[in-house]
């Protein structure tokens, strides 16, 4: 009985990878030249990709892990010998000639993005907000909120449950405008030492396990050369906003999976 | 501070879910993997990681309004 194989694909290089270290990876990874491009690709069993194993596998989260730690992982392999462009999780080909010709039909456009990312690296920047803190922080600065705490002191009972509702809006607002403030502050600083940036979607605490919020979820795209002082930025960052209740996170170097170009509305219109 | 590693542990994976799962290069293979079964990757980790709420959550705008998020 034969097998059904399918050709996925993880990443595409301008330079042939060395792939040292694939201990513990797929022992089916391949490198597929063609048009002077590198695609590092393995193969993979239909019974798994095909379209009802991977309905079910998708389902599973541990799969779902694994698979896509993997995926990281022999990106990040490929990335340490040259630039990448990542693919995204579960691009398949059924032979090494269709990819071959997928090569072919976008090579002029990848050559394009390999140069631009050239001595690039993609960095994340996260900002939590703990909100009491940043809240017990206000109360301190603010000159509107000190004034009406004296209000209060020096109020009746009626008139002071008023203003004490009028002092947590004026907080909540405050506490929205400072983490606004905070977050394009640092993405604007962050983004001058970067050759390009991103905004992405909050991730919420479910999800984070993190007893904070999230407030600022970003990219950078940073020239190796300007490494040092995109991390020296954070660093400044960090202790600016410490003691306000909010975290700054960096994560990286990551593939390039923000800056790799190619959208999907470009895909899809051809 | 185990419990604190074991976190930045978590929020690490996620990263990663969220890079290779959602960004990176989208190209038609032979194979597509339709929008269906992109949704179904959240169906996973939805029940797993978090409550029924968070795929609408995980879909809301940035905190930070006059910036869009990258498509």
């Amino acid at each position: 009985m034969t097998r059904q194989q399918f050709v996925y694909l993880y990443c595409v290089a301008g330079r042939e990878p060395e792939l040292k270290e694939t201990e513990g990876l797929s022992k089916d990874l391949c490198v597929v030249c063609h048009n002077d491009l590198y695609a590092v690709a393995c193969k993979v069993e239909e019974e798994e990709f095909g379209q009802e194993g991977l309905k079910h596998n998708m389902a599973d989260f541990e799969w779902v892990k694994a698979k896509a730690s993997a995926h990281e992982r022999i990106i990040e392999l490929v990335m340490a010998d040259t630039d990448v462009i990542p693919f995204k999780f579960g691009t398949l080909f059924n032979t090494n000639d269709s990819l071959k010709a997928m090569l072919e039909q976008y090579g002029d456009e990848f050559k394009m993005i390999l140069g631009r990312l050239e001595d690039k690296e993609e960095w994340g920047v996260k900002i939590y907000c703990n909100p009491e803190k940043l809240k017990a922080n206000l109360g301190n600065n603010d000159s509107e909120i000190l004034k009406i705490e004296d209000e209060i002191k020096s109020s009746s009972v009626g008139k002071s449950y008023f203003l004490k509702k009028k002092k947590d809006e004026l907080i909540e607002k405050t506490l929205n405008e400072r983490i606004n403030e905070c977050g394009q502050e640092s993405f604007k600083l962050l983004k001058e030492l970067s050759f390009e940036a991103r905004i992405n979607r909050l991730l919420p605490k479910e999800v984070t396990e993190r007893e904070d919020d999230m407030v600022l979820n970003s990219a950078f795209l940073v020239d190796r050369e300007e490494v040092g002082d995109f991390q020296n930025m954070v660093d400044t960052l960090r202790m600016r906003y410490e003691d306000k209740g909010l975290f700054i996170d960096r994560t990286g170097p990551w593939p390039p999976y923000n800056f790799c170009g190619l959208s999907r509305e470009k895909v899809q219109n051809e | 501070m185990n419990n604190v590693i074991a976190k930045s542990k978590d929020v690490t994976l996620l990263e990663i879910l969220d890079r290779v799962l959602n960004k990176g290069v989208i190209i038609s293979g032979d194979i597509v993997i339709s929008v269906a079964d992109v949704d179904l990757i959240y169906l996973g980790l939805k029940v797993l990681l978090s409550s029924v709420e968070t795929m609408e959550k995980l879909r809301g705008s940035p905190f930070i309004s006059p910036m869009q998020e990258a498509k």
